[in-house]
């Protein structure tokens, strides 16, 4: 099973408790620094009818702000595989539940094109 | 040296199957240097011409018709490396392309195409290859016949993945494979490794292909999102990997190889009978609720 490109083995079977993906983001985000100085997930949108738009994202004791971060150290490119950021959007629906992580899973939900940046 | 996988690409005809399939092969051998086989199991003959940039490979079939017998045919003459970064000898992992090929349309079985070319592989030695790491098989169809399910029936595929998307007539096909699955997991040992969602960008699309993989007791391995720069390569008969292998789509497709690669979810699958699949369809707004008086009418009346 992969969550987050985060491999679970077999054995945990196809649905992983939220805290497991947590505990294993934080493991995995800890190896490349953690969040210490990052303050603010920039993200360019591209909608299928090409219209663009920048957005920022600032809160900082949330799943999605760990996840992002993790995702902008780790990733190959700024490109956002999309299954990892509809995961992102799955997880925060139901572990932040704040104004401002909702309105980016609302964005994350579209089949738009994000590019990241962790400033 | 790792075991050598054979795994399986099913899907309903139309759905994307082959595109998914060489393009997914092509960044296994790409990015990951894995040495591959394809075995393509339609009768359309075009589970590998991305790979070797042609219409189409002259299929085993079509070979054995011209030579006489199956008996007269060389391994080399229907076996063909891949062009350009999948020939041997070029950096990263090789690609050998073989087509069973079919009977013309309206004569004969094609199932018996399939059966024909897996039985000439193997007696001809093309899964002992040095270095194979992968035996792919791309397999039409919804395995209602019994030719086409040769390869899960004989315990070739080890490994099944199935291309869907949101559409309804995906999700049913994806559900019929997974019956044929079943039928010869205690058999043939054959397993479910996942679904591949090939986006048709529907309604809510994701979460019904997730959910659908859940009622399997597999996983939705990845969902990969619609991009024209798919149908761009093939009309230069190339995958997204060789055409622009910095692309967001041929990182789609790395991340769906390096899954795969990884993957130790190989499962017996539990199919939904009828009745919950269109539950499930009803739940994501694919399919209205009927009301019985209103069966058969059309929607003027």
């Amino acid at each position: 099973m992969f969550i987050l490109g985060f491999h679970f083995p077999a054995s945990m079977g196809n649905t992983i408790p939220d805290q497991v993906v947590v505990e294993k983001l934080d493991e995995e985000l800890a190896k490349v620094g953690g969040i210490d100085g990052i303050n603010e997930i920039k993200m360019y949108m591209t909608s299928r009818e090409n219209q663009k738009e920048e957005l920022s994202y600032t809160k900082k004791d949330t799943f999605m702000f760990k996840a992002l971060v993790h995702y902008a150290k780790t990733a190959e490119t700024d490109y956002m595989i999309y299954t990892n950021r509809y995961q992102i959007a799955e997880l925060s629906k139901r572990l932040d539940g704040d104004d401002e992580s909702m309105h980016m899973c609302k964005k994350f939900d579209s089949m738009s094109m994000f590019r990241i940046v962790a400033a | 040296m790792s075991a050598l996988r054979q795994i399986a690409f099913y899907g309903k005809g139309g759905i994307g199957k082959s595109t998914t399939s060489q393009n997914t092969l092509a960044a296994m051998a790409h990015y990951f240097d894995k040495n591959i086989l394809i075995v393509g199991c339609d009768p359309k003959a075009d589970s590998t011409r991305l790979i070797l940039h042609e219409k189409a490979q002259s299929t085993i079939l079509q070979l054995a018709a011209e030579m006489g017998t199956v008996e007269d045919l060389e391994l080399e003459d229907a076996c063909k490396p891949g062009a350009g970064i999948f020939a041997p000898g070029t950096p990263g992992g090789w690609i050998n392309c073989t087509e069973s090929g079919g009977p013309e349309p309206g004569v004969g079985c094609a199932g018996r195409g399939v059966i024909t070319a897996i039985n000439f592989l193997e007696e001809e030695g093309a899964y002992e290859e040095e270095g194979l790491n992968f035996v792919s098989y791309d397999v039409l169809g919804d395995v209602v016949c019994g030719g086409f399910a040769m390869p899960i029936r004989e315990g070739k595929a080890q490994e099944i993945y199935i291309v869907m998307s949101g559409e309804m007539m995906a999700m049913y096909a994806a559900n019929n494979i997974s019956k044929g699955i079943l039928k010869y997991a205690n058999t043939g040992g054959v397993r479910l490794a996942g679904l591949i969602c090939n986006a048709r960008m529907t309604d809510r699309e994701y979460d019904l292909a997730k959910e659908l993989a859940k009622d399997l007791g597999t996983q939705m391995i990845h969902f990969v999102p619609r991009n024209n720069i798919v149908q761009h390569a093939e009309l230069r008969r190339m995958t997204v990997v060789e055409y622009s292998p910095k692309s967001d789509q041929a990182l789609e497709y790395k991340e769906l190889a390096r899954k795969i690669i990884a993957n130790d979810m190989k499962i017996i699958p539990t199919p939904l009978e009828m009745d919950d699949l269109e539950d499930l369809l009803m739940k994501f707004g694919l399919e209205e609720e009927a009301d019985e008086e209103n069966i058969g009418k059309s929607a003027e009346a």
